[in-house]
């Protein structure tokens, strides 16, 4: 199938400015309509890899590919791509239209076919009435729609977003993530986002690379990112958890025995006996009581957060630990402040990390 | 008392304006004096002085000169001065600062001393030609105001529309073009008006460097007055006058005379 053909490669891509390391040996394949997001901490690199992309940095070593090409050295207006800028970088001096058509003038098109061109991306945002505006007579979420209507007219082989939607606020901003992928879904767009914003993250993409330190931690679509994390890095960075340090007593097949300050745990991973790990687990694996092929712990309720669907539950385990638990309405009773308790959650969803150096 | 304070202060306003008007109104009003003596009350009105203009000893060569001098070196200062502005506000270049407070310094320095350290300076390395010695001084005098101007229209500059137009299919010249230029253009109108202005009626540095048949446009008019102190001066004056203000109008309708001041965007 053409759809699972890679249209963009990044293979082993690195950027030093002076002495850091913005990118350290980066891999990257994306099919061609596919939404990939680069979420990460400010620093870790994603921003100068959409630059990479884009033509706007040089990468150091390794290779870009897009669309069978490789455009490595190939300057940024002969790349065919787009890019949405956080700060927009719409024209002042130009009108709306003006903007929009700016990529088709300097390609030399037709005036007529830069017309129905502008017509086209303007109608896809629902900016179609405002073609004669002038930029700052615009309000900021109808910026964002221009610069995407720009980026989307001149037909790019990929498009590039650069924390495109920090500048809107929160509500605005939901909405959009959810037409903006709609959107390009119906163009057929294969898209980059780069963002720090989870939820932004898990509700725009098919896979989401999540970047720490110059380097892709994991690379997955957001629903195995959330339940099956490859590391401390990216289960700390997406959703919430309950994490317990300790030392691995016995290991066997993918499965570790810690002795934790809490009490002894089970969980999914491969270490050496004696090795420092981190046992943790997303809160909606948290139940009252005891279950069977499960960890548990006890502690008293530090704080209850309704969160309509949701109740989010903090227990103090003692030992300066604490447990984290998601409960729903079908749990039954929710506990209350200083009640004390018992939670448990499986195996099966208990991981164990090893414990980050600290830098 | 904020009312007795709002009074004092139109009317210090209003006297500063008058005080500084007034000479101009006074040499408008004699250009059109019907005597060689300028006699007030007005006994009647003439155009004579104006069409003796044009006979004045050596009248064209030297506004040629100082037309051609304000030209070039306005054009070569908004090239130079925004190049160099690029640098500083970009803020990559070390000692940014110091290259800012040194373009701008010739601003400051009493323009006689400029003149005499150019003449001095000239001398020493044998560069003599007058044409070109008029053209390089007036450099060091206008590049401080593009420099100035540019500096602050490229501090409000968004860099990225650069980017933005170099990823729409633009090199980087095209993007400069196409899109930095457009976007500071009310900076260059401001830069190069100043620039014009300062060069064409420059003459303390002017005439250190001047010599017999190379005599800009202020320097052959004092000579005038010196001369024969007749009404054709004031009528050469108001039209010069006239010429500015025409200038400074279009300016006005283009870009807004409050940016120009530098008081407000």
């Amino acid at each position: 199938m053409s759809e699972a053909t890679p249209h963009l490669v990044v293979r082993g891509v690195s950027k030093r400015y002076g002495p850091t390391t913005v990118l350290d040996h980066i891999d990257l394949t994306i099919r061609r309509g596919e939404l990939v997001t680069l979420l990460g901490p400010s620093g870790c690199g994603k921003t100068t890899l959409l630059r990479a992309i884009a033509g706007l940095a040089q990468p150091d070593t390794g290779k870009v590919e897009l669309a069978g090409r490789n455009i490595t050295n190939v300057p940024p207006h002969k790349r065919n791509v787009g890019v949405v800028f956080q700060s927009y970088a719409l024209f002042p001096h130009l009108t709306v239209a003006g903007n929009v058509a700016f990529g088709l003038k300097v390609r030399g098109a037709a005036r007529r076919e830069i017309d129905a061109a502008v017509e086209r991306a303007l109608s896809l945002v629902k900016l179609g009435h405002l073609a004669g505006r002038r930029i700052s007579a615009l309000s900021g979420g109808q910026q964002q729609r221009v610069a995407l209507a720009r980026a989307i007219a001149v037909e790019p082989d990929v498009l590039l977003f650069d924390e495109a939607l920090s500048a809107l606020d929160r509500k605005l901003r939901e909405e959009m993530q959810v037409e903006l992928r709609r959107l390009l879904q119906d163009v057929k767009a294969t898209a980059i986002f780069v963002t720090h914003d989870q939820d932004e993250a898990l509700t725009m993409s098919d896979r989401v690379a999540v970047m720490n330190k110059g380097r892709i931690e994991q690379l997955a679509e957001p629903r195995e990112l959330y339940l099956r994390p490859a590391s401390l890095f990216a289960l700390n960075f997406v959703g919430l958890s309950t994490r317990i340090p300790g030392t691995v007593l016995a290991a066997d097949n993918g499965k570790v025995d810690v002795e934790t300050k809490v009490g002894r745990m089970s969980a999914l991973g491969n270490f050496q006996t004696g090795a420092s790990v981190i046992v943790a687990a997303r809160p909606e694996q948290l139940r009252l009581g005891e279950q069977g092929e499960a960890n548990s712990a006890a502690g008293r309720v530090r704080s209850v957060v309704f969160q309509g669907s949701r109740t989010l539950v903090e227990v103090d385990a003692g030992a300066g630990e604490s447990l984290l638990a998601e409960l729903s309405g079908r749990d039954g009773a929710i506990p209350r402040v200083h009640d004390e308790i018992r939670l448990s959650w499986p195996v099966a969803e208990t991981f164990a990390f090893p414990m980050e150096v600290q830098t | 008392m904020t009312r007795a304070a709002i009074v004092v202060c139109w009317v210090m306003a209003i006297a500063l304006a008058l005080f500084l008007l007034a000479p101009l109104l006074v040499i408008a009003a004699a250009s059109f004096s019907p005597t060689p003596v300028f006699d007030l009350p007005l006994t009647g009105a003439s155009t004579h002085w104006y069409g003796k203009i044009s006979r004045l000893d050596g009248f064209w060569p030297s506004l040629l000169l100082s037309l051609q001098i304000a030209l070039f070196s306005t054009a070569i200062s908004l090239v130079c001065g925004t190049l160099a502005a690029i640098a500083i506000a970009r803020g990559k270049l070390p000692g940014a600062g110091i290259f800012a407070t040194a373009l701008v310094s010739p601003l400051m320095m009493p323009g006689l001393v400029l003149g005499i350290a150019l003449l001095q300076g000239f001398r020493a390395i044998g560069f003599t030609a007058p044409w070109a010695t008029l053209l390089v001084a007036h450099l060091v005098i206008t590049l401080p105001y593009v420099a100035r101007t540019m500096i602050a229209g490229l501090a409000r500059f968004d860099f990225t529309l650069i980017e933005a137009a170099r990823t729409l299919g633009c090199t980087y010249p095209g993007g400069v073009m196409r899109v930095m230029v457009p976007a500071l253009a009310p900076s260059f109108l401001i830069a190069g008006l100043f620039s014009f202005l300062a060069s064409f009626d420059n003459y303390p540095v002017s005439i250190f460097l001047a010599d017999v048949r190379t005599k800009t446009l202020p320097i052959r008019m004092l000579q005038y007055i010196e001369e024969a102190p007749d009404p054709t001066l004031a009528a050469l004056s108001t039209l010069i006058l006239a010429g500015t203000v025409i200038l400074l109008i279009v300016s006005d309708r283009v870009v807004g005379l409050h940016r120009m001041a530098g008081t407000s965007d």
